[in-house]
């Protein structure tokens, strides 16, 4: 009656139907799990079906069945992978987008590896012909896919020394590791017999150093200053301390784009604790800088003091809809150095008026310039 | 031996030969038909966009360089044209042997590689040369910021020497006489290019990015011009003047543009007006000045509706000649051409009357009120703004009434 593997995929068929009631019930009836878990009972119950037709491809079972195939499958570990990576695709599917994604890579992986190793043993009647032609085809996809994940391994221990290390140390570790690659590089270049093996031992050695050193950095943890950034939400792009310092790790991102430097409406100074302003075509500072409503407008700050200063752009008040209280609204550059310089693009969808006053001011000196929107 | 005969083959040879020879003299008449009109088209005295007409010193440069570059230019291409057709009629396939062939004739080469190069030496120079003085922005003394969007040009005035508040205004760029000015260009939407060629070169203007452009005009009088990169639908609509103006009358005219907002006279078909134009008009356009019942501010909010985030500013704007990206005129033809016309000496009187109740070309302008989408193309269907986020590009129809059309004319009548 029933096959062995028309009962499996029935039985599984039959999880996923009670697996699917529950989760329509008791989670969400519209979100994709439940899409997912249907899918897995409509896929079962077909497999199953067809197995059951098919007797499970046991063709000499069956009284008309002709002569056997001379093709026997090798043993393979690829249909191990291609089920791991339905499980892990399933598993993504009610977790986290990033276990999907993976999962989709292993099943795409052990479904290539699996379809073209099935081909290639059917290729010819001579099993290394058929190796050859295996090797041949899978090599394409092979040797790029194993350098992407070797470098993409690298990348990441390499990336756990680095932010484990301190701003300065890192730099010197940069430093000596890309002079030694070099170096290396040059001295295995110049040698007249290639010694594969020496050069093996070598790479091997600085593999086992990378993984060690990766992972003793991975399990220790990035330094306390980034750790402190990722607390104060640093890494946010909206991020913007426009008052007084809080932390003493604020991080001093320079934002010199050089296609945004070259199209700047003005430039303002702060020297020897005095704010000025110059506008592009006028020779003498001005007081006043009239910026375009509703206009992407680049202002650029110089900070010619020693002491480190930032501009910050007042741009009057706004009630909030949520508190209905009245806030200031305003942005800032980050902090800059001596002879340092800062780019702030603003957007200024209103016009100024006496009730929206708009001006620049530089925390720490004298003075602020006037903003008019007409 | 052949079978044909001789009066048929003449017959079919009438029959065939005559309808191609007289479609090819026909082909041929109409192409040196067009080519004529179009060389004659460049002798036109009154093409207000003629290159070859500069009214500025900078227009006077680039003229100077096209009067060494254009000539040099026609040579070479003459003398190419004329040596490619010897070459493919002489030595075209007759089925000749193929003649022996030869490497290398290092006179010829030599030869034709210093020529040229000294010819692009000579353009190079003077070429150089120009675009230096064109770019030359220290001696500035006025600046404008020039916006564009689709599909008009926002022109504002910054606070600097002689203007102590910032102007605004559209359609109509207003300098002054033998001012070196300096157009600082950008975009709100996509690229546009700013070209007065009686004035000086075509310069993108870019979102993101001031691009700079000088102007300066010898004369008081009108400058045509039109953008000169396609910005989408009405790219051809997306029109310029620059109006220069003597120093006097350009003072004159900044002192009216800072005149404050005057509320038109209670009980009257334009106080109607004003009430209309605020519901209607001031989501997007904005009058400096204008106030509600209540004695608020009003600001209008062209970013929450439009796509460029900006529509035209109509304080003063019966001081402008044209509306609508300057697509059209407010004034009537008659009272155009006398402005365009006039002396230099009268040109900044007549210019500075602004749009007269006899000169109002109220035709286009109650045609625009009434549909501004069957005038100018536009992106203004409220029903297929999904790509621009249900924000308009242009002026949708906003349904008004004829009577809302009357009062709203009468309230813009007083926006002097």
């Amino acid at each position: 009656m029933f096959t062995p593997g028309s009962k499996f995929f029935l039985g599984l068929s039959g999880l996923a139907l009670i697996s699917a009631v529950l989760y329509t019930i008791f989670i969400n009836p519209s979100d994709i799990g439940a899409y997912a878990l249907f899918g897995l009972l409509l896929s079962g119950a077909l497999v199953s079906g067809f197995s059951f037709y098919t007797r499970d491809g046991d063709s000499t079972s069956e009284a008309e069945a002709v002569e056997a195939s001379a093709y026997s499958p090798a043993p393979s570990f690829w249909p191990i992978v291609f089920a791991l990576g339905i499980a892990i695709v399933l598993l993504g599917v009610a977790t986290n987008q990033i276990v999907f994604v993976l999962g989709i890579a292993v099943l795409f992986g052990g479904g290539v590896e699996w379809t073209i190793q099935s081909w290639a043993e059917r290729a010819s009647g001579d099993a290394e012909f058929n190796s050859f032609v295996r090797h041949r085809a899978i090599g394409a996809l092979d040797y790029p896919g194993l350098a992407a994940v070797a470098l993409g391994v690298i990348a990441y221990l390499f990336s756990r020394i680095m932010l484990a290390s301190s701003k300065n140390g890192a730099t010197l570790i940069l430093t000596i590791v890309s002079a030694v690659i070099l170096a290396f590089g040059f001295y295995v270049a110049k040698q007249p017999v290639f010694r594969g093996k020496a050069v093996a031992l070598i790479v091997s050695a600085a593999s086992l150093l990378l993984v060690v050193a990766g992972v003793a950095t991975a399990i220790s943890g990035e330094r306390s200053q980034l750790t402190k950034y990722a607390e104060e939400q640093h890494f946010i792009k909206e991020h913007r301390e426009c008052g007084e310092e809080k932390s003493k790790y604020y991080d001093k991102k320079a934002n010199n784009t050089v296609s945004l430097r070259s199209a700047v409406l003005a430039t303002v100074f702060v020297e020897n604790g005095k704010v000025r302003a110059q506008m592009i075509g006028l020779k003498k500072d001005v007081d006043t800088i009239t910026v375009p409503r509703s206009n992407a407008t680049n202002i650029l700050f110089r900070n010619l003091d020693d002491k480190e200063h930032r501009l910050v752009v007042n741009l009057g008040t706004e009630v909030v809809a949520e508190t209905g209280v009245k806030e200031k609204v305003g942005t800032c550059t980050q902090k800059t150095g001596k002879n340092q310089e800062q780019l702030l693009t603003l957007n200024i969808p209103k016009p100024s008026s006496a009730e929206q006053v708009y001006s620049f001011t530089v925390p720490g000196a004298e003075g602020e310039i006037k903003v008019v929107v007409p | 031996m052949s079978h044909t005969n001789p009066v048929l083959t003449k017959e079919k040879a009438v029959d065939t030969v005559t309808p191609v020879k007289s479609s090819r003299r026909r082909i041929i008449t109409a192409l040196a038909g067009l080519s004529s009109a179009a060389f004659l088209s460049g002798c036109a005295t009154n093409a207000s966009q003629d290159t070859f007409q500069p009214k500025g010193p900078n227009a006077q440069m680039i003229h100077d360089l096209n009067l060494i570059v254009f000539p040099i230019a026609g040579i070479v291409g003459v003398i190419v044209c004329v040596l490619a057709g010897y070459i493919f009629l002489k030595f075209r396939d007759r089925g000749q042997a193929i003649p022996a062939q030869s490497h290398g004739k290092p006179v010829i080469e030599i030869t034709l590689t210093v020529v040229p190069a000294l010819i692009l030496t000579v353009v190079g120079v003077f070429t150089f040369r120009t675009i230096f003085d064109l770019a030359e922005t220290q001696d500035t003394e006025l600046i404008i910021n020039v916006t564009g969007q689709q599909w008009w040009w926002e022109y504002d005035y910054p606070i600097q020497d002689g203007i102590d508040q910032p102007i605004i205004t559209s359609g109509q760029l207003v300098i002054p006489v033998g001012t070196k000015v300096l157009l600082r260009e950008t975009s709100r939407d996509v690229i546009h290019s700013y070209w007065i060629p009686a004035l000086n070169g075509k310069k993108d203007a870019v979102p993101g990015r001031i691009h700079l452009l000088r102007l300066e005009a010898d004369k008081p009088g009108i400058y045509a011009g039109q953008c000169t990169e396609f910005c989408g639908l009405s790219h051809a609509n997306m029109r310029m003047e620059a109006v220069a103006l003597s120093k006097e009358d350009f003072a004159k005219w900044v002192a009216g543009q800072q005149k404050p907002y005057t509320p038109p006279a209670a009980n009257t078909l334009a106080a109607e007006g004003e009430t209309t134009f605020i519901n209607q008009c001031a989501r997007c356009h904005q009058v400096n000045g204008i106030k509600d019942a209540n004695g608020k501010p009003i600001i209008s909010a062209p970013d929450e509706n439009v796509y460029s985030g900006a529509a035209p500013n109509l304080s003063h704007l019966m001081t402008r000649n044209t509306f609508a990206g300057a697509m059209f005129d407010l004034v009537t033809e008659e009272c155009r051409a006398d402005v365009w016309e006039a002396k230099p000496e009268e040109f900044g009187a007549k210019y500075l009357n602004g749009v007269t109740k006899d000169c109002l070309n109220e035709r286009d302008l109650r045609a625009w009120l009434r549909d501004p989408t069957a005038m100018k193309p536009m992106y203004a269907d409220p029903t297929k703004l999904e790509k621009s986020n249900g924000k308009y590009r242009g002026m949708p129809n906003l349904g008004l009434t004829e009577d809302d059309i009357d009062k709203l004319v009468a309230y813009l009548m007083t926006l002097k």
